[in-house]
């Protein structure tokens, strides 16, 4: 049975307020989650008073703000802040997505940043994506060909072929969708989750693999595959405006007729 | 290796979209619906007891209790039954798109409100 409630460790308790020091007539509050691992406490959300005239126009410039200027401890990852690599991936406002191409004007009221949704985490905003990581792995996400290293012929692909990639091969695995999954909440372990079953997709549909049988073969599972019931949070959440749930029901269709 | 990390929030700060929000729902009313449809067998099996023990099943079912339970289980099944076309149609492959989850979302839950008045005026000769 899933636990539906957070356990003793993980209780949310009301953290430090800091104050605005610009008297900015601007201000607009920002809750962030806090954990700290050397403390031993539990985690905390810490309400920020941020100087909005001052600041970019992205969820990503208020914490750049935040960390330079109030409290460098805070701790987030980013890297090409252009919505590329998928590091800065935190839940807004109750909705997961990238910080850096998220708009803070596109919300109203204080501002909530929490990390991705039923991670363990390893400090403030960071996840622990390992296990994802993992499953990414298991679906083998390469090319397989049955040539061997003699006959080294280059694969060809028609342009109808390589459209049927579209809206897949642009995923950038920054797990937005994943966390935001219930079913992959409660069975995180067993169930592969919206971003591995869309690569898993994108690979059982590339017309140069040679393995698309035992592919299907390998994700069709009670519980790999078809804890997916509809629930369409990732297809809501992902940031780059791609389907997952529409690629799982693509891989339980190729699965029925076949 | 024991990770004793706290684990991040999830249902508690998760925002609620039309499509999870039917889905959960969906899941609720199966099980409603089968208990409910373990009561109408007990009903119909009723008959063989006799009329006093069916008629004794009338009166409860007459109550203001009773009419409001029948008309929500019109309504959990209307829900169902719509939701499951909604499935239907998911598995066969279409309706993934954004836009159009959202739309047959709304149309299932107006539909089923629509259904269940209908069910109610169907079941009183209204027609």
């Amino acid at each position: 049975m899933a636990q539906f409630s957070l356990p003793q460790n993980s209780k949310i308790e009301v953290g430090n307020y800091f104050k605005d020091k610009t008297n900015s007539k601007n201000l607009r509050k920002i809750n962030v989650y806090r954990w700290d691992p050397s403390t031993g406490k539990n985690p905390r959300v810490d309400t920020f008073e941020v100087d909005m005239d001052n600041c970019g126009p992205k969820v990503l410039d208020i914490l750049f703000k935040i960390k330079n200027e109030i409290d460098p401890s805070l701790t987030f990852r980013r890297s090409c802040a252009h919505g590329v690599c998928g590091s800065c991936a935190m839940n807004i406002d109750g909705i997961n997505g990238l910080a850096c191409i998220k708009s803070h004007s596109d919300t109203n009221g204080d501002l909530n940043i929490y990390p991705l949704p039923h991670l363990k985490v390893v400090k403030d905003l960071i996840g622990d994506l390992s296990t994802l990581y993992k499953q990414y792995e298991s679906i083998q996400p390469w090319l397989k060909v049955d040539q061997t290293g003699q006959e080294k012929t280059e694969l060809k692909q028609s342009q109808k072929d390589r459209e049927k990639l579209d809206g897949y091969y642009e995923c950038i695995l920054c797990a937005c969708c994943s966390t935001s999954c219930p079913s992959y909440w409660w069975n995180g372990e067993k169930y592969l989750g919206p971003a591995v079953l869309l690569q898993a997709y994108r690979w059982i549909n590339d017309s140069r693999d040679g393995d698309k049988k035992e592919r299907l073969k390998k994700v069709a599972d009670e519980l790999k595959l078809y804890r997916c019931h509809t629930i369409m949070n990732c297809t809501n959440s992902c940031p780059k405006g791609l389907n997952p749930a529409k690629a799982i029901g693509s891989i339980k269709k190729m699965l029925a007729t076949s | 290796m024991q990770n004793n990390n706290p684990l991040s929030p999830h249902l508690q700060i998760y925002k609620w979209h039309i499509s999870s929000l039917l889905s959960i729902t969906h899941r609720v009313v199966g099980v409603i619906n089968f208990f409910a449809l373990m009561v109408i067998c007990f009903w119909a099996i009723s008959l063989f007891f006799g009329e006093n023990f069916y008629r004794s099943f009338e009166i409860v079912l007459n109550t203001f209790f009773g009419k409001f339970l029948i008309i929500s289980l019109c309504w959990t099944f209307s829900f169902q039954i719509l939701n499951e076309i909604r499935h239907l149609v998911w598995d066969a492959g279409f309706g993934f798109d954004l836009k159009v989850a959202k739309i047959s979302g709304v149309v299932t839950l107006i539909g089923s409100f629509i259904l269940t008045i209908l069910f109610y005026l169907v079941g009183r000769n209204f027609f």
